[in-house]
């Protein structure tokens, strides 16, 4: 089987092969989930007078695990610091991190209504799958870097500061598809 | 036209909708500008039933208890500020108003030298939708005549002596010290120095503002 | 002006935890939806077969901006009481081009990334846990990167007052902007792609 799968290359064919390997039912129209998506964050907007995030969940979440272990330094540091809070309340009783908790969730739904689960490594015809898990480890190890810089990821910045008119967050958002167009290029035998 | 309309696909639709929006958010001002509007039949109201105020007895009574759930602003100069401010009081000059750094659900006290600023402050912050504001009537100035240089006649009586017990206290406690005026009414016309030095430290119940309202972490 | 209903009083810091939640959900549901629990489908935008995360990602920034720019308008929104996260720009850029190159290597970002664990998509969760890695690493190298973290520093700051334009053309000018990008992309598909992907 893996050798069947090595043997095909990037044609049109093989490309099509790729794609019937999608499971469950196809996408929605992706101006209407585009919709669905911006009245979500309108809604954030107009409810809580702040837009989405998912990278603050994460810091949040890293610090107070790694107050487990290290509490001073994690108290001591400048910028995991801050995410503690002032000792009045739990570091994950947090806005973010319960928005985070219900994107699981919501996914979760959408996706078991369209039958999309499968326990699978997402990649290409032509890279295994542990060298797929070591790939998404170091993106995600640059993500987590870059995220920290821009103060924000793709949710955060991109659509809650593009929204918004954020000059930031357009530059950031700029950034990040020049980015990841140039390095698609070098990593494109993960994926095709 | 009818027909192509008719056979616009959805995705045609939407954009015509979209460009549409787009074009009519050309007249758009979403920002608030530097006008704002007043309900003036309910300021007067207000002010009419001293709904717009607090004394500097009610305010030093709330030191004291420790009570957290109100904002103290002191409206003057940083300079002026760091020689003398109310205990938990935080400094925002006038000219810092126009972005209000408080949450509109919050309950401000605003305090000035004499209370004219404070009260101009009041209204634009009312203006603007913050319904909890107040201010220190008298302003400074009645801070220390009333609770940190309380006044006794000498030709008092002893009920009123007694009952001079507690402002007296309370001046002290402040770091203020009670005075005896001569019963020809003339006061001193400059005010003793404080004996407890210019900033009393604060009863460690009280917090900044509104407790335990720590900066919210609102970024993504 | 009586919204955000939050910064006007009408719930508290609790309440507000729940609402984080059904805002959460409503994310996920769409991102899903969309198809964004793919990393598959996702990177394809990357190597021109498929602009799906574009047309999404635009129309929900359209959507969201036309909000609020009508209800500023009328009045029912105070936008100044919409957080903005300050700009920092040359931090900013590092972070955008860092975020880029890990999107590509790693296949999502920080938000698409839990809709694909939900459905048991393994790689998803090396990549959540490279997050983790590469947030650690950079708090340890903190001291070292403060310098480039607060570099070009401008406060919150709105396109329309950076370019001295009224408000109400920026909105317009990103509507064409993407409206044009969309009549664009199914040409770019057309011509560099090599296959619909998954759709």
């Amino acid at each position: 089987m893996a050798t069947a799968v090595q043997e095909i290359t990037e044609t049109r064919a093989g490309a099509h092969a790729a794609a019937a390997e999608r499971v469950g039912a196809p996408y929605m129209n992706p101006y209407l989930a585009g919709i669905g998506l911006g009245l979500v964050l309108l809604s954030a907007f107009v409810v809580m007078g702040r837009g989405l995030g998912a990278s603050g969940a994460i810091n949040s979440t890293l610090a107070w695990a790694l107050s487990k272990v290290a509490p001073a330094w994690v108290a001591g540091n400048e910028f995991l610091g801050p995410y503690l809070g002032d000792g009045s309340t739990h570091p994950l009783k947090d806005w973010l991190v319960f928005e985070v908790m219900g994107i699981y969730a919501g996914a979760l739904v959408s996706g078991l209504l369209a039958g999309r689960f499968k326990v699978m490594v997402e990649r290409g015809p032509r890279i295994s799958a542990s060298a797929r898990l070591g790939l998404a480890f170091a993106g995600g190890t640059m993500t987590g870097i870059g995220a920290a810089f821009g103060r924000g990821c793709t949710s955060g910045q991109a659509l809650t500061g593009g929204s918004l008119l954020n000059l930031g967050s357009w530059i950031f958002m700029i950034c990040v598809f020049a980015g990841a167009y140039t390095a698609a290029y070098f990593v494109r035998r993960q994926w095709r | 036209m009818a027909r192509t309309l008719r056979n616009l696909t959805l995705n045609q639709r939407l954009g015509l909708a979209a460009f549409g929006l787009g074009a009519l958010a050309l007249f758009a001002n979403p920002l608030p500008g530097p006008v704002v509007a007043v309900d003036a039949q309910e300021m007067a109201l207000l002010v009419q039933r001293e709904a717009d105020h607090v004394t500097p007895q009610e305010l030093a009574a709330w030191i004291v208890e420790g009570r957290a759930d109100y904002r103290l602003v002191d409206l003057r100069s940083a300079k002026e500020f760091a020689d003398y401010s109310i205990p938990g009081a935080q400094n925002v000059p006038l000219t810092d108003l126009a972005q209000p750094p408080f949450d509109r659900s919050e309950k401000l006290l605003l305090y000035s030298q004499d209370g004219t600023h404070s009260s101009q402050a009041w209204l634009l912050l009312r203006a603007r939708g913050y319904r909890t504001a107040y201010t220190l009537n008298g302003g400074l100035d009645a801070w220390k005549n009333d609770v940190l240089f309380p006044t006794l006649r000498e030709d008092a009586s002893a009920e009123e002596k007694a009952a001079f017990q507690k402002p007296a206290e309370l001046a002290r406690y402040f770091g203020g010290t009670p005075r005896l005026a001569s019963a020809a009414g003339a006061t001193a016309t400059e005010l003793p120095r404080l004996t407890a030095g210019a900033a009393v430290a604060p009863p460690p119940t009280v917090g900044g503002g509104p407790a335990p309202r720590r900066k919210k972490k609102e970024g993504c | 002006m009586t919204t955000p209903f939050y910064k006007y009083g009408f719930f508290g810091d609790e309440t507000s935890l729940v609402v984080a939640f059904l805002i959460g959900i409503g994310f996920g549901f769409f991102l899903e939806r969309a198809g964004f629990g793919s990393s598959r489908k996702l990177v394809s935008q990357f190597y021109l077969n498929d602009l799906a995360v574009f047309r999404v990602m635009f129309t929900a920034i359209v959507t969201a901006m036309l909000g609020v720019t009508y209800l500023g308008w009328i009045g029912v929104l105070d936008l100044t009481l919409v957080y903005m996260v300050p700009t920092f720009w040359v931090a900013q850029i590092v972070g955008g081009v860092l975020l880029g190159v890990g999107f590509a290597v790693g296949g999502y970002c920080p938000g698409t990334s839990p809709a694909a664990v939900v459905m048991g998509h393994l790689d998803a969760i090396t990549y959540i846990a490279g997050i983790f890695a590469g947030v650690f690493t950079f708090a340890l190298a903190f001291p070292l990167l403060r310098g480039l973290y607060t570099a070009g520093e401008m406060g919150a700051v709105r396109l329309p007052e950076f370019l001295h334009l009224p408000y109400g053309l920026v909105v317009f000018g990103v509507v064409l902007m993407a409206l044009a990008g969309f009549w664009g992309a199914g040409w770019v598909e057309k011509r560099f792609g090599t296959a619909p992907e998954a759709r």
